[in-house]
C-alpha cells in the first residue's frame, strides 16, 4: 500500500476578526499522487496551504506529513519534506541575485558549498533558466520569476511540492513549460504534487484527483467525476473544461464517446481514434437535440451567460 | 519600468571597476575619513582634485555623476552661504548690512571641498560595482548581519515599492485624479494612498518572512561569494591607504 504523504483531519481555522476560513477539512494525499484543489476565490486554498508547511500551526496536531505532526517537526526536517510555491513571486525572491535565492534553502539545510552549487545548477537547469544565475530578481519577467521561485524550492529537493496557482499570469509557452516541469518531477522523481488552480482547461494534465474546497471540502474525485457533476460546479462558481463541454454537446448530436475528453490533447486523440475505427464521424440532429443542447448549456454555463436560446 | 540605479554603470571597464569590492570598500572608506578630517584649505583642494582624477579614471559618464551630485551640491552651497554670514571674524564685505567674514568664507569653502571630495569617492565606491557585490563585500568584512540584511532587503524591495506606488498613481490618474488641486480633498486622497501603500508593504513583509521561514531561515543567511584578491588589488589598496595618511602627514613633514 502507498504511504500517506499528507493527512489533514478535521482542521478548522479562522483569521483574527474574520469568520471561519477553513471548516472541518479532511484531506489525504498519497505518496506520488498529483492532487488539485479547486474552489472559488476566497475559498481558503491559500490558507490551507499555509498549514501544509507549518507556517500556520494548528494546535490540534491534525496536519500530518508522512505520519508526523508538522507542528512538532524541526525546521530542517520540515523543509526537506514540503516545498511550497506561493502565488506572488516577488515575495519569494528576496536575495540579491538569482543564485543567492536558489542557494538560500540548501544553505539553510546545512549543505556544503559544493553541494549547494550542485543543487543550484540542478534546479536552474530543471526550470530551463541556465545563464541567469547572476541576474537580479527585479530584472526578470513575470514568467522567469515564477520559474526561479520553482527552482528555489526544487533545490531543496522536497518530497512534497505544494503550488498555489502556478500558472496564473503566464503566457501559453511559459504555462506549458511549467506544467511539463511539474509533471516531470512527479514522474521521474516521485514528488507528490498538490496544486491550487483556477485554470480548469489544463487541470486534467496536472492532476489525477481533485478536491473541491469552499471553506469545507465539498467534493473529492477524479477530474472526470468532478466535471460531470454540474450542480456541484454551479454551486461553487466553478466551470468545466471547454473541450469537455463541447464533447457533451457533440454527444447530443450523435457522437458516441465513452470517456469525454478533459483536455485538448485528449480531444484530438479521441477524434483521431474514432475516425480510424469507424472511418467516418457523423453528426445529426433529431427532435430532442435542440432541447438536449439547451439543457447542457444551461447546466454548465447558466451562471455566466443568459443561457442558450433564451432570447429566441 | 526604468529606475534610477546607483549601479547603472557597474559594467564599464576601468581600473576602479576591476578593483576588488572588499579592497575598494576598505581603502575608499579610509580615504573618505581622511578627507573628512582635513583642516587645510590647500590639502582639501588637492583632495578634491584627486577624487576628480579617480572619477575620470573610472569612465563614469559625466551626466550620471552630475545627476547624483546636484542635490547634495545645493545643500553644500547653502552651507557655504550660511557659514559666510554667521561665522564671526574680519569683515570681507558688507551686504545690505549683513557682514560677510573672511573666516566664514574660508571655513565654508573648506567644508564644501572636503564634502565634495568625500562624495565623489562614495559615488565611485557604490557606482563602480554591482550593489549586491557591495553587500557581499560588507558581509565578508564582518559587518553585523542585521545591517547587511537590512540593506539587502531595502535594496531588493525598494524597486517593488516604487513599482507599487507608480501603478497605484497610474490607477488613480486613470480615474481622473489630479494632485494639482492642492485642495484638502486631493490631499486626503493622497494620504489614503500612502497609508494603503504602508499597509501593503507591511503585509508584504509578513509574506516575505513566511516564504523565508518555509525555506529554513533562522536569522543568519549565509552568502557564498566568489571574490578573488589579485596582486594589483593589494597594490592599489596600499597605495590609496598610504595616500590617505599622507594627506594628514604632509603639513607635519613640510
Ligand atoms: N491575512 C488575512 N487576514 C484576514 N483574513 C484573511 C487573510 N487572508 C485571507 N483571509 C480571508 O480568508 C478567506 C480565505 O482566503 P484564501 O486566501 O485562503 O482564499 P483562496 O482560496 O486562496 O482565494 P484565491 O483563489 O482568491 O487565492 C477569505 O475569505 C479571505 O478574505
Ligand atoms: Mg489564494
Amino acid at each position: 500500500m502507498k504511504k500517506r504523504a499528507i493527512s489533514v483531519e478535521s482542521l478548522n481555522y479562522a483569521y483574527p476578526r474574520n469568520k471561519k476560513a477553513l471548516e472541518n477539512i479532511n484531506i489525504e494525499v498519497f505518496e506520488g499522487e498529483k492532487v488539485a484543489i479547486i474552489g472559488p476565490n476566497g475559498a481558503g486554498k491559500t490558507t490551507l496551504f499555509l498549514h501544509l508547511n507549518g507556517t500556520i500551526k494548528s494546535p490540534q496536531k491534525n496536519v500530518k506529513i508522512f505520519g508526523k505532526s508538522i507542528g512538532d517537526m524541526e525546521i530542517g526536517a520540515r523543509i526537506r519534506e514540503v516545498g511550497i510555491v506561493f502565488a506572488d513571486s516577488d515575495d519569494q525572491l528576496f536575495m540579491p541575485t538569482v543564485y543567492d535565492d536558489i542557494a538560500f534553502g540548501p544553505t539553510n539545510m546545512g549543505l556544503s558549498k559544493e553541494e549547494v552549487d550542485k543543487r543550484v545548477s540542478y534546479a536552474i537547469e530543471k526550470v530551463g533558466l541556465k545563464g541567469l544565475e547572476n541576474r537580479v530578481p527585479h530584472h526578470l519577467s513575470c514568467g522567469q520569476k515564477k520559474k526561479v521561485v520553482l527552482a528555489t524550492v526544487i533545490a531543496m529537493r522536497p518530497k512534497i511540492l505544494v503550488l498555489d496557482e502556478p500558472t496564473a499570469n503566464l503566457d501559453p509557452k511559459s504555462r506549458a513549460d511549467l506544467i511539463k516541469i511539474i509533471n516531470e518531477l512527479n514522474r521521474k522523481e516521485g514528488v507528490t504534487i498538490i496544486i491550487a488552480m483556477h485554470d480548469v482547461n489544463v487541470l486534467a494534465e496536472l492532476a489525477d484527483r481533485v478536491y473541491v474546497l469552499n471553506r469545507k471540502i465539498v467534493a473529492n474525485g477524479s477530474p472526470r467525476e468532478i466535471f460531470s457533476d454540474f450542480t456541484l460546479l454551479k454551486a461553487n462558481n466553478l466551470d468545466a473544461p471547454d473541450v469537455f463541454k463541447l464533447f457533451k454537446i457533440l454527444s447530443c448530436l450523435g457522437y458516441a464517446c465513452e470517456n469525454l475528453p478533459l483536455s485538448f490533447d485528449e480531444a484530438v486523440n479521441e477524434v483521431l481514434n474514432t475516425i480510424e475505427r469507424e472511418g467516418i464521424i457523423s453528426l445529426r440532429a433529431s427532435e430532442q437535440t435542440h432541447s438536449a443542447i439547451k439543457e447542457i448549456m444551461n447546466n454548465y454555463s447558466g451562471v455566466w451567460t443568459e443561457g442558450y436560446g433564451k432570447g429566441n | 519600468m526604468v529606475f534610477p540605479r546607483i549601479d547603472a554603470y557597474s559594467a564599464l571597464k576601468s581600473p576602479i571597476h576591476s578593483f576588488d569590492p572588499r579592497a575598494k570598500i576598505i581603502s575608499f572608506s579610509i580615504l573618505i575619513f581622511s578627507f573628512a578630517f582635513l583642516n587645510d584649505l590647500k590639502a582639501a583642494a588637492f583632495a578634491l582634485g584627486f577624487s576628480l582624477f579617480l572619477v575620470l579614471l573610472s569612465r563614469l559618464p559625466l551626466s550620471f555623476v552630475l545627476d547624483r551630485i546636484k542635490v547634495p551640491l545645493v545643500f553644500f552651497i547653502s552651507i557655504l552661504v550660511i557659514m559666510a554670514f554667521t561665522v564671526e571674524g574680519a569683515e570681507l564685505f558688507n551686504l545690505f548690512g549683513l557682514s560677510v567674514s573672511s573666516e566664514g568664507v574660508l571655513l565654508g569653502t573648506l567644508i564644501v571641498l572636503r564634502a565634495l571630495a568625500a562624495l565623489f569617492l562614495l559615488l565611485l565606491m557604490l557606482g563602480t560595482c554591482r550593489f549586491e557585490a557591495v553587500l557581499k563585500a560588507l558581509y565578508m568584512l564582518k559587518v553585523p548581519g542585521v545591517l547587511v540584511q537590512m540593506l539587502m532587503f531595502s535594496y531588493r524591495y525598494i524597486f517593488v515599492f516604487i513599482e507599487e506606488f507608480l501603478s497605484m498613481k497610474n490607477a488613480m490618474e486613470s480615474k481622473g485624479f489630479q494632485l494639482r488641486g492642492k485642495s484638502s480633498y486631493s490631499l486626503s486622497i493622497l494620504g489614503n494612498a500612502v497609508g494603503v501603500l504602508l499597509v501593503k508593504s507591511y503585509e508584504r513583509g509578513d509574506r516575505v518572512y513566511k516564504a523565508m521561514i518555509s525555506k529554513g531561515y533562522t536569522g543568519n543567511p549565509k552568502l557564498f561569494i566568489k571574490f578573488n584578491m589579485k596582486k594589483s588589488d593589494y597594490v592599489l589598496a596600499s597605495l590609496l591607504i598610504s595616500l590617505a595618511f599622507c594627506f594628514h602627514l604632509y603639513p607635519v613633514i613640510l
